[in-house]
């Protein structure tokens, strides 16, 4: 349901345009931000896997079409997971949007990720 | 029969003693913890050191890294609590230049902090930091390993369970690749069994690090509490942190292995020679005992001045007062200190005995026999050690100092200032005498208005010595020993 929170344009025209993480928060929730994730896995062990599992379940509920999932194989690029200083997989970066947040784990937690995501409230 | 019976039973002990296997270990490079530890760390295994913020322990696994590092064994060092620059600084003050290690590729670094502000949801485990260990291991070659404050890691986990098999797959992953690893964690003794006991099971040696303070002095300790397949000191040891790192205080040997006295050398006084039948015999124990201002200081020091003007070299470990207060007063009765200080043969050293601890005080001591080879040592006056903390400790530092000078052939001796005016009765309460070969004792006698010296040589193993008072007097010239 898109523009759920906002009242009609013309009570707000005089307010001053919202600036700041808190628009670009708001931004993502209203659906015009793409989420950009990478996902450190490790091999085909059982927590990744299911991380890719909730992690692609999760994207295609709350974020249909706005998206990006990149895989890191730590088995494959060790260097890469030393750079983004990755120790325990799954780990679960968020590129975009810049909300500095990690998540470690197989992210069963559904509504905890939601919520460290700000996604939570905004849609089914 | 019975020597027939004898070599048997010794020739079948040999035999088995060459089947038994002897367990591999590695050398720490800590001096001392290698002899508590029988020759050093189990290889291909872990080592588990555990203890309180600020014991030390941290120092200790990243010395035995360090040192890998410069005997061809790279290290990794795991930090999950300090930043990698932290500790970088903070060895280069011991004299560590660790980026230097780190180019030749002989250290790696892994700065393994877990971000504070990351949200667990759901089961993790520590694949990724193996792989990204094992990227490193094969890259150095790698042979010792040191996982910093693993405490940090184990807290994530919830479930006891989970971090037990977390550790085990770990330990799996070490003993596969056999590198000899050590793992430091976080233990308060007092609060208990620590949720980390588990860990003193799966460790095939651990180290429990200690910091205390008796009497207004702090120590450090270490005990190895267990150690398997090998045989280990089983006691306390003290250590401090030098300037080059951790020093563990030699531990003195079961057996007494002294150097036999060498030749006589002068006392500095031609009476006194001749009351020793010579002089003192080098490399033994000599102790000078007597009331305050008998002249015992003065005595030592001419000594001193003798054993100079022959081209040899001298310290004196001062705990009554500083090098030029001495000289001073030693100019008075005409002792001339200052040449031998200026050409380096005579070095003075001058400690407050409570500034710090008594493995400060040995370490300091044993490291200037190193650092100076001296052929003498005087310390001026034993009675004060007291000060360094207890008895114990005093008796700990005379008795240690006294076996090095010995096992270094250097003559050494010792003042003591006693209360009583009956010196002689001062001799048997300081408890070393069994390593004194000499005692010569100074008295102080009113006689009719005028205070009359007087020195006897109570003791003076092989030698054929005078056992009579003697009086003498101390003049412009220093001592004079009135002939017999």
């Amino acid at each position: 349901m898109p523009h759920a929170g906002r009242r009609p344009a013309a009570i707000h025209a005089h307010r001053a345009p919202r600036t700041g993480a808190r628009a670009k928060t708001e931004s993502a929730a209203n659906g015009s931000e793409t989420y950009a994730f990478r996902l450190f896995v490790a091999g085909s062990e059982p927590n990744s896997t299911t991380a890719r599992h909730n992690l692609t379940r999760l994207c295609e509920q709350y974020l249909p079409g706005r998206h990006r999932i990149d895989i890191v194989d730590v088995f494959e690029s060790a260097a890469l997971a030393l750079k983004h200083h990755v120790l325990v997989t799954p780990t679960l970066i968020v590129l975009k949007p810049r909300l500095g947040v990690t998540l470690l784990g197989n992210l069963s937690e559904t509504r905890q990720v939601l919520a460290t995501l700000r996604l939570n409230g905004h849609g089914r | 029969m019975a020597a027939t019976a004898h070599r048997a039973r010794a020739n079948i002990a040999t035999a088995l003693r060459s089947t038994r296997r002897q367990l591999a270990k590695v050398r720490t490079g800590i001096a001392g913890l290698d002899d508590v530890l029988r020759g050093g760390l189990p290889a291909g295994r872990m080592t588990l050191l555990s203890g309180g913020a600020g014991s030390g322990k941290s120092l200790i696994a990243m010395q035995c890294a360090l040192h890998g590092a410069t005997i061809d064994e790279p290290s990794i060092l795991v930090l999950f609590e300090e930043r990698a620059g932290a500790v970088r600084q903070n060895v280069l003050s011991l004299g560590w230049d660790v980026p230097a290690l780190e180019r030749k590729k002989k250290l790696f670094l892994l700065d393994a902090r877990i971000n504070p502000e990351a949200v667990i949801s759901g089961d993790f485990s520590i694949k990724g930091l193996l792989a990204v260990l094992d990227r490193q291991v094969k890259f150095l070659g790698a042979r010792r390993i040191v996982f910093d404050a693993v405490d940090t890691l184990l807290r994530l986990y919830d479930d006891p369970a989970r971090e037990r098999q977390e550790l085990n797959g770990l330990h799996e992953w070490l003993l596969d690749r056999q590198l000899t690893a050590i793992m430091t964690v976080k233990a308060d003794p007092q609060e208990g069994p620590s949720r980390y006991s588990f860990l003193d099971f799966m460790a095939d040696c651990v180290i429990h690090v200690d910091q205390r303070v008796t009497g207004q002095v702090t120590t450090r300790r270490l005990r190895v509490v267990k150690y398997r397949g090998s045989g280990y000191g089983r006691n306390e040891y003290p250590f401090i942190i030098g300037d080059n790192g951790i020093n563990v205080i030699p531990i003195t040997s079961g057996v007494l292995e002294h150097r036999a006295p060498g030749a006589r050398v002068s006392s500095g006084q031609a009476g006194l020679d001749h009351m020793l039948a010579g002089g003192y015999k080098r490399g033994t124990g000599i102790l000078i005992v007597g009331t305050a201002g008998a002249g015992k200081s003065t005595m030592a020091c001419m000594f001193a001045e003798a054993a100079c003007g022959r081209g040899e070299r001298v310290l004196y470990i001062n705990f009554e007062e500083s090098a030029e207060s001495m000289v001073d007063n030693m100019q008075s009765v005409g002792v001339r200190l200052q040449p031998s200080m200026d050409t380096g043969q005579l070095v003075v050293q001058s400690y407050l005995p409570e500034a710090t601890g008594v493995e400060e005080h040995l370490l300091r001591a044993l490291a200037a026999l190193d650092e100076l080879r001296p052929q003498h040592l005087i310390v001026d006056a034993i009675s004060a050690c007291e000060r360094m903390g207890t008895t114990h400790a005093a008796f700990e530092y005379l008795m240690r100092v006294l076996d090095g000078c010995k096992q270094r052939g250097i003559t050494c001796i010792y003042i003591n200032q006693a209360i009583a005016s009956d010196v002689v009765s001062e001799i048997s309460g300081i408890g070393i005498s069994s390593l004194i070969d000499t005692v010569i004792a100074l008295r102080q006698l009113p006689v009719e208005g005028v205070t009359k010296r007087q020195l006897i040589v109570m003791k003076s193993r092989g030698s054929n010595h005078s056992d009579r008072f003697h009086d003498f007097r101390i003049t412009d010239g220093g001592i004079e020993v009135a002939q017999a």
